[in-house]
């Protein structure tokens, strides 16, 4: 990339967060919370796009290439999460010994509906190339393929919602919420969890060592001579703006983000939010699922019903994740329009957002929900979520290579 | 000497890489090198790893605003140790 090219990309970044800031006052003068929603989604957004965090290559990658660059980040993004989430959990509630559950943590029934939500969750973001947020960063930065997902997903949402009420009766009413403190009590909680963090961290590097050599990313971020402190500042904002970030400093970074946001209101997540909007589509067609039994009562991700309303906090968190890739992507140079030559991959982004899109229903969340904010939940149905997400990778990946 | 190209531009993610791991598989053993066009950069790092596995190197040079050309030579001295 020329300086010329750099110099366009800083003037349309610079436009496209003008409009972020216009956007955030107007927010504000609507209700505080959602100008503090649209400000962590353009955070979540542009951490996402400049790390390329794909939490489907994450899982993928360790069976597909035997290579862990993804997992590792988001190993250490649960890992800070779970000490914050632990922390702040902690003084929500003090005693553990009386049965009370912090009151926004991701602690969600645990059941059959957990693991097969993670399963089909994990085959679905493998076949479409992206889970929910991955799709969203992507559509900043112009995958016409993820758009499609992002369909799939809303009507997957959707079709879950039609089915939700004989889970709720069969499964998700009498399915117990485990969390870990009211076990082993907090510092006994935390500990696990990071043992077990650390456990899975051996296993993939183990994997990777016997996959063979993983060559290092291209050296861009090598640092050139600096000779003043205009060079010095030029260079640094190029390392954050415009070349791709290490994937560790960013799930660390993913990880404070999503405590700062549980401190503020509630943990990351988003599908539920997306059911929202495929609900209220449906409700003006006609086609609403009707009432959806004991949504009130649980926390994360779960569906909403449609509310009538245009504006939500959530609205805010998830246009704001894509508004932040889109910003990122421009200001790197790395925004282009993407159309796939083969009809196959359309189908299979649309097919894999639908399925996708029905296991975050009856697991009550994403790779993101039920997963990235569930384990610093310490929360066993994260857990699970996370080891049949795993096994759902496994099986898209021998899906995928059978189709050309 | 003739020269391999594959255009995987458009494609979804991961099949720039299994595309290319797929056409360096079938590489005819008098051919040294393939010529992949990508504008996916995840591409950039997981390509030259399944290459480098397969006794190839890779080099990339930015094409256009985010295309790159990745050419993919094989690592003769490699192959014959």
């Amino acid at each position: 990339m020329t300086d010329e090219d750099t110099g366009m990309n800083a003037v349309l970044a610079l436009t496209a967060w003008a409009v972020a800031a216009v956007v955030y006052v107007a927010a504000r003068a609507l209700d505080t919370e959602f100008s503090m929603f649209w400000v962590f989604g353009l955070a979540f957004g542009f951490v996402l796009q400049r790390a390329r965090f794909c939490f489907a290559s994450a899982f993928r990658d360790i069976f597909l290439l035997g290579h862990a660059r993804n997992m590792k980040g988001l190993l250490l993004g649960l890992a800070v999460g779970s000490v914050g989430f632990g922390l702040v959990m902690s003084r929500q509630v003090p005693l553990t010994g009386l049965g009370i559950y912090p009151p926004s943590a991701n602690v969600l029934p645990l059941g059959i509906h957990t693991g097969l939500g993670g399963l089909l969750f994990g085959v679905g973001m493998v076949l479409a190339g992206g889970c929910v947020s991955g799709s969203l960063y992507r559509m900043g930065e112009g995958y016409v393929a993820s758009w499609v997902a992002f369909a799939g997903v809303m009507g997957g949402l959707l079709v879950s919602a039609y089915t939700w009420n004989w889970w709720w009766e069969a499964h998700i009413a009498t399915a117990p919420r485990v969390w870990l403190p009211h076990w082993i009590g907090h510092p006994g909680a935390l500990v696990v969890t990071l043992l077990a963090l650390a456990a899975v961290y051996v296993w993939v590097v183990s994997i990777e060592h016997r996959a063979g050599v993983v060559v290092p990313p291209p050296a861009s971020g090598a640092r050139p001579e600096t000779e003043s402190v205009v060079d010095d500042l030029r260079s640094t904002l190029r390392r954050v703006f415009v070349q791709g970030w290490p994937v560790l400093p960013a799930g660390a970074l993913l990880g404070a983000l999503n405590v700062l946001l549980f401190t503020a209101r509630e943990p990351w997540g988003f599908t539920g939010e997306v059911s929202r909007w495929s609900i209220g589509m449906a409700s003006i067609v006609g086609a609403a699922p009707g009432p959806l039994a004991g949504v009130e009562s649980l926390p994360g991700c779960v569906l909403v019903p449609s509310d009538g309303l245009f504006f939500n906090h959530m609205l805010f968190l998830v246009l704001g994740m894509f508004f932040g890739s889109f910003a990122a992507a421009v200001g790197a140079g790395e925004f282009k329009v993407r159309l796939p030559k083969r009809p196959v991959r359309y189908a299979q982004s649309l097919g894999g957002g639908v399925i996708m899109g029905y296991g975050a229903g009856i697991g009550m969340g994403c790779t993101i929900g039920a997963f990235f904010s569930a384990i610093p939940s310490l929360a066993v149905n994260g857990w699970v979520f996370g080891g049949f997400l795993a096994i759902g990778a496994w099986i898209g990946t021998l899906i995928i290579q059978r189709i050309a | 000497m003739t020269h391999t190209k594959l255009d995987v531009r458009g494609e979804i993610c991961p099949y720039p890489m299994m595309r290319t791991v797929s056409a360096l598989k079938k590489l005819p053993g008098d051919e040294t090198t393939l010529e992949v066009i990508t504008d996916h950069p995840p591409a950039l790092e997981t390509i030259p790893t399944q290459a480098a596995r397969l006794g190839f190197r890779t080099d990339i040079e930015e094409t256009a605003t985010s295309e790159w050309r990745l050419t993919i030579t094989r690592n003769e001295a490699e192959a014959e140790g």
